[in-house]
């Protein structure tokens, strides 16, 4: 039972991808959003190096902000998510939709820093988290260009055929953000979104004293819910629920396309970055065969020749001059042909009689 | 008149020379304006050893040394001419790529002078300055024994002394018109920046010459290769057939048997010419791939590379579904004005000749500015129209602005990013408008020159009062 729940999860490690698709201080509840769920990833235990943080990043020092240098997502200001070691990879204007699908696809220029990549591989689990202004079927990326679901679909098929991820968790927090999960068709990706086709997604409480909303509802709840996890807990993805109640607007999931059971998907298989440690000081006993597949390994590795590696320049190939080339040439029954024609049209015009000239 | 001839072709040829060696060879090689996809040199010869590694995608940008090199060429540029015999060499037929249009005895002239192709376009403007100076000094000929004779038959008004063409004004134009050719900027670009359009105007001047002499074969055997080439001279074919006609004092009338027998005999010579050439070309490569490649290029138009015409904007923002109705119309419209033109200019075919060739290089689907000098050239031939040219200072000045500001506003589109396309099809439009009325006005500066010599310069109303000649606006 123990080794059961040692393989429940095939990842080793955890990224999270948060992007806030806003800019300007009236969308102050967007960047708030994104970094609510950036302290909850970091404190669970993800570190920066495997958090891509997009971001806006125009609240915190924006001149309208009557607390500089801070970006609250409660009332009364009680959390500061900004903070001290807030690591933003792509800020303001880098925030785009190439970038975005650049990043999760890794077709990413050389000259990228690590900062700004997502290093993932097959046993990784990731977490996206989307926020901002979005519609049906797209989400809108700092009032100029937007991203389809399509678009968000095939970039996550790509992200599988590439094995760049274990497991995907992609929560999105807009308006009828249902649409934007409805085209996925890559295993192994289980979605949230705060509100269905048609439904609007709707902000917590403004602040008087900061003057804009803080924070939206579904995230709001799901903070609220974060900060009772930490990294031990077992608490399941069923119980990460926003009651309609309390979030106005329908979340919706999709659950279809993972393959594990959502009752047996820790918080932490996406929120934290849980190690698989176990401490145990027991033996353990191997099986009969696989004692004798260890032998038999270790005969195929005498017989076998020393390993190295391949041949990364022919030079030998190199050396060799290559053939040289036959050049082209026009057939000889062209030539024949044109210069028959052309001695004809000539004594055609001028007359036979300077062929008795010429010969 | 051989010396002065002699001196301005060594003019010309320096100042080409001059511009080779310099770093402008290059950029002016690069130029839309200038090289078309139908005359690039990159594409038809066969370049130095590097020119092995090209993939058939066409690596133009390998080639040029200086700066960063983009291809703007589509069909005349020296890029296809290069790249054309390269894959020749690497054993792929030269018209497997989309980059190489010409015809295969462009393929076997520059296989043997591929190295000297400097030479070569040098010594094709001087043949044609030549050619078109010996056809016009015979047509000058022609022009002042038919005045001779009008005059003596009374054809003409009493009072048109000042409009006869005499022998003093006449004697200097075939040498200006050599001298247009040469020294026109138009067709020293278009030789630095070898685009085969130079050859192209080199046969179609054999042709005039051959017309101009007055025969048939000959003239049928040049417009049969310049009708090869690129297709549009076959609208020539009514010029040189009006011209031959007159020479032969055949009268243009449909119902003369003379006048049909004539018009076969010249029509099959003309046909078994062609299809003796394409058969030709068929043995150079044994395939005929050459065909949809040139000639189905040329009609159908789907290299959309902005150019001096009319076609690329037009069908670059045009659905699938219109393109091929759009394309016929277009097309018609180069070969419509061939017959209600020889209605009209029956009696004058080197002038139906010459608005042919302008109406040829303004409409045709890839122009460029080789083929706009080539019917400038022939300006000065009519130059004793310029007293009733009505708008040729405001033309002038159209057509020198705009050339002024083509290179200008492409900068400003491509590299700079401040303008855009429509910008540039702007001035294309403008400058094919001045050229469109540069020839209106010619051609109405003409008939109205016959008119005043058949009914003269004072024209007077039924009751005695004075007329004035002026265009009803249906005509003008």
């Amino acid at each position: 039972d123990q080794a059961e729940q040692f393989f429940r999860s095939g990842h080793t490690n955890n990224w999270a991808v948060l992007v806030c698709t806003s800019r300007f201080w009236f969308n102050y509840r967007h960047v708030a959003n994104t970094l609510s769920v950036y302290r909850s990833v970091k404190r669970l235990g993800i570190p920066d190096s495997h958090i891509v943080l997009m971001l806006a990043d125009d609240m915190a020092c924006n001149p309208r902000n009557p607390k500089p240098a801070t970006v609250f997502s409660h009332k009364n200001m009680e959390l500061n998510v900004y903070g001290d070691d807030v690591e933003v990879d792509y800020r303001s204007y880098e925030v785009t939709v190439e970038n975005f699908l650049r990043v999760l696809t890794g077709r990413i220029p050389p000259s990228t820093p690590r900062s700004k990549r997502l290093l993932s591989d097959d046993r990784s689990n990731i977490l996206i988290y989307m926020t901002g202004h979005g519609g049906n079927g797209f989400l809108k990326f700092q009032d100029s260009e937007e991203i389809t679901n399509v678009e968000l679909a095939d970039a996550f098929e790509q992200m599988w055929q590439k094995r760049r991820y274990n497991e995907l968790l992609f929560i999105i927090d807009t308006c009828q953000g249902a649409s934007m999960y409805e085209r996925f068709y890559s295993p192994n990706i289980m979605a949230l979104a705060s509100s269905q086709v048609g439904e609007d997604s709707l902000s917590h409480q403004p602040d008087l004293g900061i003057g804009v909303h803080l924070m939206d509802r579904y995230t709001f709840y799901v903070l609220e819910f974060l900060e009772e996890i930490h990294p031990a807990s077992q608490t399941n993805m069923n119980d990460l629920v926003c009651p309609k109640s309390l979030c106005v607007s329908t979340p919706g999931h999709r659950t279809d396309l993972f393959q594990r059971d959502p009752q047996n998907v820790l918080i932490t298989d996406f929120f934290g970055s849980v190690r698989k440690v176990e401490i145990t000081t027991e033996a353990l006993s191997l099986d009969r065969d696989v004692a004798g597949c260890e032998s038999k390994f270790l005969e195929e590795e005498l017989a076998t020749e020393p390993l190295k590696y391949a041949e990364q320049l022919p030079v030998a190939q190199i050396i060799h001059q290559k053939p040289k080339q036959k050049d082209w040439h026009p057939p000889g029954g062209f030539i024949l042909g044109l210069w028959a024609l052309i001695i004809m049209v000539f004594f055609k015009t001028y007359g036979i009689k300077h062929m008795k000239h010429v010969f | 008149m051989a010396a002065p001839l002699v001196l301005v072709v060594l003019a010309a040829v320096t100042v080409r020379a001059a511009l080779y060696r310099s770093s402008l060879a290059v950029f002016i090689a690069e130029r839309v304006e200038v090289a078309s996809p139908l005359n690039a040199w990159k594409r038809a010869g066969r370049g130095p050893w590097w020119c092995h590694t090209w993939t058939q995608t066409g690596a133009c940008g390998s080639i040029a040394s200086a700066g960063p090199v983009r291809c703007p060429c589509t069909v005349s540029c020296f890029y296809a001419v290069v790249e054309g015999l390269a894959l020749l060499d690497l054993g792929v037929s030269p018209y497997s790529g989309a980059i190489f249009h010409e015809t295969p005895l462009i393929i076997y002239l520059f296989h043997f002078l591929i190295e000297y192709a400097e030479l070569v376009f040098m010594i094709t403007d001087v043949l044609t300055a030549v050619a078109l100076y010996l056809a016009i000094q015979d047509f000058s000929k022609v022009v002042f024994k038919k005045q001779k004779l009008l005059i003596e038959l009374d054809k003409y008004a009493p009072d048109v002394a000042e409009l006869i063409q005499t022998p003093m004004e006449m004697h200097y134009i075939p040498l200006k018109v050599a001298l247009f050719y040469l020294l026109n900027p138009y067709t020293v670009m278009s030789c630095v920046a070898k685009s085969t359009c130079a050859i192209n105007n080199s046969v179609i001047a054999f042709f005039i010459l051959a017309t101009i002499k007055g025969s048939a074969f000959l003239s049928a055997v040049f417009l049969a290769l310049a009708t090869y080439q690129s297709l549009y001279p076959l609208t020539l074919f009514a010029p040189a057939l009006l011209y031959l006609l007159q020479r032969q004092f055949i009268p243009i009338k449909l119902k003369s048997k003379s006048f049909w027998l004539y018009t076969m005999q010249y029509a099959s010579l003309y046909l078994c010419s062609l299809v003796v050439i394409i058969c030709l070309s068929f043995f150079l490569l044994n395939s005929w791939d050459f065909i949809p490649s040139v000639y189905g290029f040329i009609l159908s138009v789907p290299d959309l590379t902005p150019n001096i015409g009319l076609f690329w904007y037009f069908f670059a923002e045009m659905f699938e579904h219109f393109s091929l109705f759009f394309v016929c119309v277009f097309q018609i419209n180069v070969f419509f004005y061939t017959i209600p033109l020889a209605i009209k200019l029956k009696e004058h075919p080197m002038f139906f000749m010459f608005v042919q060739l302008a109406i040829i290089s303004i409409f045709k689907s890839y122009p460029t500015v080789g083929d706009i000098a080539l019917y400038m050239a022939f300006l000065p031939v009519w130059s004793h129209l310029y007293r009733f040219l009505r708008n040729i200072f405001i033309l002038s000045c159209v057509l020198i602005f705009c050339s002024f500001l083509f290179p200008v506003l492409w900068h400003l589109w491509i590299y700079a990013g401040s303008a855009n396309s429509n910008f540039y099809y702007a001035i294309t439009l403008t400058f094919n408008i001045g050229q469109i009325l540069l020839i209106s006005d010619y051609f109405y500066a003409f008939l109205r020159r016959e008119y005043y010599l058949t009914h003269g310069l004072h024209l007077t109303r039924q009751d005695g009062t004075e007329a004035m000649l002026t265009c009803s606006p249906r005509s003008c």
